[in-house]
């Protein structure tokens, strides 16, 4: 991270000095190099020598979004097969590697993108930078290595989903929600379609998606830029390109009635409401006016650093003055395509699902009455200030932020002006987005209904609701 | 940035978190590329890897005392202009009566529900308009409680202001204590739904029986019981500034803060705090099979431990290697095994924990419910080859350099400096000890790493629980010991008979 001048200088005074005095309200820069390699690979690199680390992440630009049906869960398993070898480095090697020389690394796979990063000790750049292009450019894949990681897999899905309480009710409500096959499924997916992957669909999806001009390479950290560069160039540049993915066609249709049903739940313990509408595309400035009426609503937002969930509405109201739940929060997700707003609460016992969503409606209605309080308004900002700072701190975190910023809207410089555009957010924008959007018939109910296999003599929630799907 | 609940990760680790700050490079002997096949991993040596270890150096805590006689710690960090402080008050759960588990608890999460000057409302109101947090919790078996705050620099002043009010005028309000606890009694009920729960309230039983670290929730009983007094009485008589100390990390120096502590609690009237029992552990009972009955489940949860060390056992640093061999991260036995090579499971590995008294060694992994026999046997193997048969030399040196090299990244991470700085005091260690950790660490032997495997892998007294579907899951276990059956309340229900 390349900071404002005024905080180089300081850095300065620090490292000779020893002290330095605070400053209040400083402002935060990323100095950002764009580069672009002639195959097509587009290197972001961050020089900042306050700490001796580097972090490289390699964001591609290929999620769940792109699967097809039949091969749901295919991204993510693929993701697997990435630390499984390829022509240099074995099995296991990539993971060996980064620990053993004092690192941490891993991969992650959502609807929107798939992204690979590790963070080292300065001096092993070099290390990061082989252990990611020798698998951009020659993966290794065979059917026992495939079937080994699709049976991991399986046990992922089922720590997150089949054998957690409410557990399955997110992927319910996705696929109630969406009508677009894109999101209309989990990034996990199905136990049937990871079985049905094949060594084939592994190498046909490597050539579609992991070439180089379909990723960024985001590094940050302790390194001279030339020298970094260079070490890039020698590793990356002779991968070869390939044509470009095919485009996602991620057209929502308008929604025109509620969409409701309820979850039979042998492992809850407590009858759970998620009730999620259709908003729209990320870096929009609908989409800021949501984070902001997310965090005032029910304290989420983005903003997590922020706090802000404490005197949220949902929670002074529902559940400290009414007593009806154990938790409530709202979300504002940030998608590519169409995101979603969500509003999740678990009721306490005896207390019925329809007085909660009422009460939580009249919340809805009263924030697309009236404007915000002013503190509300600065509750927000101050908390997407917090969250903007504390996402500074590590190399790591840094890297996937811009890797993630290039990949969805080709700026990775956002990380700098995000925060400016939540500090654009007006009391009128958020009325009107929640007009817009928070309304009867783009939502989308999931009552989740414990049904005590494990609960026996358990407390169980008194409000057991008739099944009331369309 | 994307609701992180829905990425799915390639796999999940604890990363052990030290400290340090500026660089020197030292040569880690003749470190030749190591190349081989072992289980679940296949290595072919050509990556470039730098033989240097990047040695750093810890920034170093400045300390003070306030005129009341509050310890304060101060750790400069100006990377980012945020700060975070502690207040470490020495006393919690193990200053519980035995009729009223949950005091120290319930305490410290009701400082926010309402001071002399504000109420629960109007705290959370000004904290979150200037996006600042403040937190407080007391574990059930801790022998302290935690209040820490957190924001942007500029707002230093307004945050310690309110820091210091809930620290030492909260008023425990009855409607708020009486909401509390009903809420928390009911949230109780649900957490039982989640197997690792049910697995970590068995273990902490069957290791610790009557010492107060069996508890891994209060008992509802005792919290019911909890009245406004009981609280303030808990409150008055131990946060007092002689038994606390207050550490800060962040965009501070301590010139400039300093004259700020003297104003927030300078005049905070000390107190005789009683002094907190550390009860001894339990003599161990015999290794025992404990199966929960979860109906529904499609796995089988285990958690598998034993009595470990105290925080200053010479064997820390010992165990440190021996536990990052066997079921550190990604790299580690019970991964490669049970992960990589087996595929029994997603997340598999083993850690250790300690405190003023012996804490313990847990190696889990939720497995299918077909894997429940396979991977049992598997944990079983891993267990006896690391007792029986020395490590190689490389996995001793790649454990070494994982610990040591891990340093340079913990720079970026002031949270996890300042909880080590805090470590260091509380334990009375030296004042070099984060210092000279690395040597501590480079000075393990194969034999140091057999010996505390042997020591503290017990067989004799291994508690092995495991939480899945009893009617697929109880034969199989049944092969491997005596069995003794819970329901999802934690009530016993039957014992199996051994057979094998």
């Amino acid at each position: 991270m390349r900071l404002h001048k005024k905080f180089l200088i300081a850095t300065v005074l620090f490292a000779l000095a020893g002290a330095v005095p605070a400053q209040t309200g400083r402002s935060m820069h990323v100095d950002l190099k764009d580069t672009r390699l002639a195959n097509g690979l587009r290197v972001i690199t961050v020089e900042d020598h306050t700490t001796p680390v580097i972090a490289v992440a390699v964001t591609y630009n290929v999620g769940s979004r792109n699967e097809r049906e039949g091969r749901t869960g295919f991204a993510h398993l693929f993701e697997h097969m990435m630390f499984q070898g390829s022509e240099n480095v074995g099995k296991s090697e990539h993971f060996m590697l980064i620990q053993n020389n004092g690192g941490t690394m891993n991969g992650t796979t959502n609807e929107d993108r798939t992204n690979y990063f590790e963070a080292l000790p300065s001096n092993q750049l070099e290390l990061a930078l082989y252990l990611e292009s020798d698998r951009m450019r020659s993966l290794a894949v065979n059917q026992e290595n495939l079937d080994n990681q699709r049976n991991v897999v399986q046990e992922e899905r089922r720590i997150g989903l089949d054998n957690a309480p409410y557990g399955k009710s997110g992927e319910i409500q996705q696929a109630l929600m969406y009508d677009n096959f894109a999101y209309k499924h989990d990034t996990i997916g199905s136990m049937a379609d990871l079985n049905a992957a094949s060594v084939a669909d592994v190498q046909a999806f490597f050539k579609m998606y992991y070439a180089p001009n379909n990723a960024v390479l985001t590094v940050v950290g302790d390194f001279k830029t030339a020298d970094a560069l260079a070490t890039i160039k020698k590793y990356f540049e002779n991968i070869p390109r390939q044509p470009d993915p095919p485009a996602v066609d991620m057209t929502e249709p308008e929604q025109k009635a509620e969409r409701r049903t309820s979850v039979d739940d042998m492992l809850a313990r407590a009858t759970r409401v998620s009730i999620a509408y259709k908003t729209v595309p990320g870096n929009t400035a609908d989409f800021y006016a949501l984070q902001v009426l997310a965090n005032v609503l029910g304290g989420g937002g983005g903003f997590g650093g922020g706090g802000g969930g404490s005197s949220s509405r949902l929670n002074q109201k529902l559940l400290r003055e009414k007593e009806m739940v154990t938790g409530i929060n709202s979300n504002a997700q940030e998608n590519r395509g169409v995101g979603g707003f969500y509003v999740t609460g678990t009721l306490r016992q005896s207390v019925k699902t329809e007085d909660v969503e009422a009460a939580v409606y009249e919340e809805i209605a009263r924030l697309q009455k009236e404007p915000i309080a002013d503190w509300e308004l600065q509750k927000a900002k101050s908390g997407a200030r917090r969250n903007f700072i504390n996402g500074l701190q590590s190399s790591l975190a840094r890297a996937n932020s811009i890797g993630q910023y290039a990949v969805y809207y080709g700026d990775p410089n956002l990380i700098n002006t995000r925060l400016d555009k939540v500090s654009a957010v007006t009391k009128e924008d958020v009325q009107r987005v929640a007009n817009k959007y928070l309304v009867q018939t783009n939502r989308t109910v999931v009552i989740t209904v414990p049904k005590g296999g494990g609960g026996r003599g358990g407390p169980q929630s008194g409000a057991m609701q008739p099944n009331v799907s369309q | 940035m994307k609701n992180t609940a829905n990425a799915k990760m390639k796999f999940l680790i604890a990363v052990m978190a030290i400290a340090s700050f500026a660089t020197t490079v030292c040569a880690q002997g003749t470190l030749a590329p190591q190349t081989g096949t072992m289980k679940g991993a296949v290595l072919k040596g050509r990556a470039p890897v730098n033989k240097q270890i990047l040695r750093v150096k810890l920034p170093k805590a400045q300390e003070a005392t306030l005129k009341n006689g509050l310890r304060v710690v101060v750790l400069e960090n100006h990377r980012v202009p945020t700060f975070s402080m502690e207040m470490v008050v020495m006393s919690g759960g193990l200053s519980d009566p035995a009729d009223m588990h949950g005091l120290a608890g319930v305490t410290a999460a009701l400082l926010r529900e309402g001071t002399a000057k504000h109420t629960s409302r109007e705290l959370a109101e000004q904290l979150d308009t200037i996006g600042a947090t403040v937190n407080a919790n007391s574990g059930l078996s801790g022998f302290t409680t935690n209040i820490t705050a957190a924001g942007l620099v500029e707002n230093f002043d307004q945050v310690l202001d309110l820091f210091a009010e809930v620290i030492r005028t909260p008023k425990f309000p009855t409607d708020e204590v009486e909401r509390y606890k009903s809420r928390t009694v009911s949230a109780q009920g649900q957490i039982r739904g989640q197997a690792a729960f049910l697995a970590q309230e068995r273990l902490n039983q069957a290791i610790y029986g009557t010492h107060p670290a069996s508890l891994v929730l209060p008992p509802a009983e005792g919290i019911k019981k909890i009245a406004p007094a009981d609280l303030m009485r808990f409150h008055d008589e131990n946060y007092v500034p002689n038994n606390a100390m207050l550490a800060i990390v962040g965009d501070v120096t301590l010139k400039e803060i300093l004259p700020k502590l003297e104003r927030a609690f300078g005049d905070w009237k000390s107190g005789a705090a009683p002094p907190t029992v550390i009860p001894a552990v339990p003599a161990q009972s015999a290794a025992k099979i404990y199966l929960i009955n979860r109906p529904g489940s499609v796995q089988t949860v285990f958690q598998i431990g034993a009595l470990g060390i105290e925080r200053t056992d010479p064997d820390y640093a010992a165990m440190a290697v021996m536990n990052r061999i066997l079921g550190g991260g990604g790299s580690s036995r019970l991964f490669l095994n049970i992960r990589e090579d087996k595929s029994y499971a997603y997340s598999v590995g083993s850690n250790f924990s300690s405190s003023k008294y012996r804490g313990t060694f847990v190696a889990s992994a939720p497995v299918r419910t077909d894997a429940t026999e396979g991977a049992l046997r598997e944990f079983m193997n891993e267990f006896n080859r690391i007792r029986n048969e020395k490590v190689s030399a490389n996995e001793l040196d790649n454990a070494k350099r994982s610990i040591v090299g891990g340093f340079a990244l913990s720079l970026e991470n002031p949270g996890a400096l300042l909880q080590n700085i805090i470590t260091q005091k509380l334990y009375n260690m030296p004042a070099n000890y984060w210092d000279t950790y690395p040597q501590k660490v480079e000075a393990i032997t194969v034999d140091d790493v057999q010996r505390v495997a042997q020591k503290y892998i017990d067989l004799n007294h291994l508690q092995i629980v495991a939480v899945g579907d009893a009617t697929k899951t109880r034969a199989v276990l049944a092969k491997f010991g005596t069995v003794e059956e819970y329901d999802a309340e934690g009530k016993p229900v039957r014992t199996a008979s051994k057979t094998q």
